[in-house]
């Protein structure tokens, strides 16, 4: 992530251009700029020095390009908006792009549930990250009827220091105050490295079975037929594998016909519509489709 | 106020003895309880907080929250003011202005000034128990929807589960608000 002013700052973009890198976000607000930059790992001194000449800060964003769900059991102020709104914000610095998500019936302990619906919208996602309560037997009992039916990573921090679940954070739980202290941090960092181990595992998947196209790629190629409007906000949001575009009803068509390479982007991937926010791409695998070359 | 939570895992009592206090602050309360309870058996979802209510302060009179200069009332604790106008309009009609947000002009007899100055602005026991309820309602997890309430002169005890309540937890109930000094009361649904 670059930080800095504007002055300038677009020879910083030119740069990233020249080097086949991609800007994933880009905010100027007033005299300040803010930019999520992808680039090759070998042109990193490049940027940097590029960075400093600029009068900017470079800062690693390791979980870049990845959209989490914070799920919570309720939107009730007993779950929000602490600690929830504090997770979703700490891994926003870290450079995730994340959604929250309250259940309809996720409160209690026997009566907890989740509906097919939520659930679909979930697993729309990169991963989810379920922010529960104090009570080790509730967790205990919650957690694997939440959770392990996922067919996405998931993560989940709760209050007992130690439970026996599958990437579970302890420590956190009920909260009526905003996680500012030192140790909040701390406890904040430890559970943003246990999240990227459990998105690493997602990442060495698709490393193995690489895409068809790199997501960042696609989103230059929809860029240039539909062009952000201004003002919006993240119009197109990257997936690790695959995109959320937002655009009107009428402009699938003109997706589906968008050219990556020597192939349309409706053949290497599956385009629907998001039961949540604008149209899901999701680009399939070299193996299934072929090179697009 | 005095917080106590049992029942439940060293770090959920010190977890909710922390929910107890910032709520009760929160909404004003902390200084008007004198103790409050807590017993969580989360293997059973069975939770009974009783809360007992100690001094409460006396009513607000117009002479606590105004200042007079001659035919002007300056309010000191603008807190107060709306109540404070809505009362006065209703009582004394147009002998009653708003000269500026803080300033209040009157045209009033001296012998009827004394009663004035006695009118009850806000009583804060008008609104205790919504309060104290609100304050519970909060504290208690979410998910336990089945209530119990055992109320008593000095205060208030409830027993919350997302299951039928059975007979020993009342009971339990009992045992709290006898612990607590508190006269049983009946008990509603």
């Amino acid at each position: 992530m670059f930080t800095g002013g504007v002055y300038k700052f677009h020879e910083l973009k030119e740069v990233i251009e020249d080097i086949g890198g991609f800007v994933l976000q880009e905010m100027v607000m007033q005299t300040e700029t803010m930019m999520h930059l992808a680039f090759p790992e070998e042109e990193e001194r490049r940027i940097r020095d590029k960075a400093k000449e600029l009068g900017g800060k470079l800062k690693d964003l390791p979980l870049a390009g990845a959209e989490i769900m914070i799920v919570v059991p309720s939107l009730g102020k007993h779950h929000a908006v602490y600690p929830m709104c504090d997770i979703a914000e700490f891994l926003r610095r870290k450079g995730a792009i994340t959604n929250m998500m309250g259940l309809a019936r996720g409160v209690g302990k026997r009566i907890a549930q989740m509906t097919v619906q939520e659930k679909a919208i979930i697993e729309e996602c990169d991963a989810a990250v379920f922010v529960l309560g104090d009570f080790k037997e509730c967790i205990e009992e919650k957690a694997p009827k939440l959770c392990e039916s996922l067919n996405v990573p998931y993560m989940i921090v709760g209050g007992p220091p130690d439970l026996d679940l599958p990437h579970y954070v302890g420590g956190v739980g009920r909260r009526t105050r905003r996680m500012n202290r030192k140790a909040d941090i701390d406890k904040l960092e430890e559970m943003t490295a246990e999240f990227k181990e459990v998105l690493g595992g997602r990442i060495e998947e698709i490393e193995e079975d690489p895409l068809a196209a790199s997501p960042l790629f696609v989103k230059e190629m929809i860029e240039m037929t539909l062009p952000p409007k201004a003002g919006e906000e993240l119009p197109v949001v990257i997936h690790l594998d695959g995109l959320r575009v937002k655009i009107e009803e009428g402009d699938e068509g003109k997706i589906r016909d968008i050219e990556i390479g020597k192939r349309k982007l409706s053949e290497i991937s599956e385009i629907k519509k998001s039961l949540y926010e604008g149209y899901l791409v999701k680009i399939l695998t070299e193996a299934v489709t072929g090179g697009i070359f | 106020m005095d917080v106590k939570v049992e029942g439940g895992d060293e770090f959920a009592n010190a977890s909710y003895e922390k929910i107890c206090d910032d709520i009760f602050r929160d909404i004003g309360l902390r200084s008007n309880i004198d103790r409050a309870y807590m017993y969580c058996n989360a293997a059973e979802h069975v939770f009974i907080i009783s809360v007992k209510i100690g001094r409460v302060p006396s009513p607000v009179k117009v002479w606590d929250v105004t200042q007079r200069e001659g035919d002007k009332l300056r309010i000191t604790d603008e807190k107060y003011a709306p109540k404070l106008l809505a009362l006065m309009w209703d009582k004394y009609g147009d002998r009653v202005q708003q000269i500026s947000r803080l300033v209040i002009g009157f045209e009033l007899k001296e012998e009827e000034i004394p009663d004035f100055n006695d009118l009850i602005v806000y009583d804060p026991r008008e609104d205790l128990n919504t309060r104290v309820l609100d304050g519970i309602d909060r504290i208690l997890p979410e998910g336990a929807r089945v209530r119990y309430p055992m109320p008593s002169t000095e205060g208030i005890t409830i027993i919350a589960s997302e299951n039928q309540i059975a007979e020993e937890w009342k009971e339990k109930a009992k045992e709290v608000m006898s612990k607590m000094e508190m006269t049983s009361g009946e008990g509603g649904t």
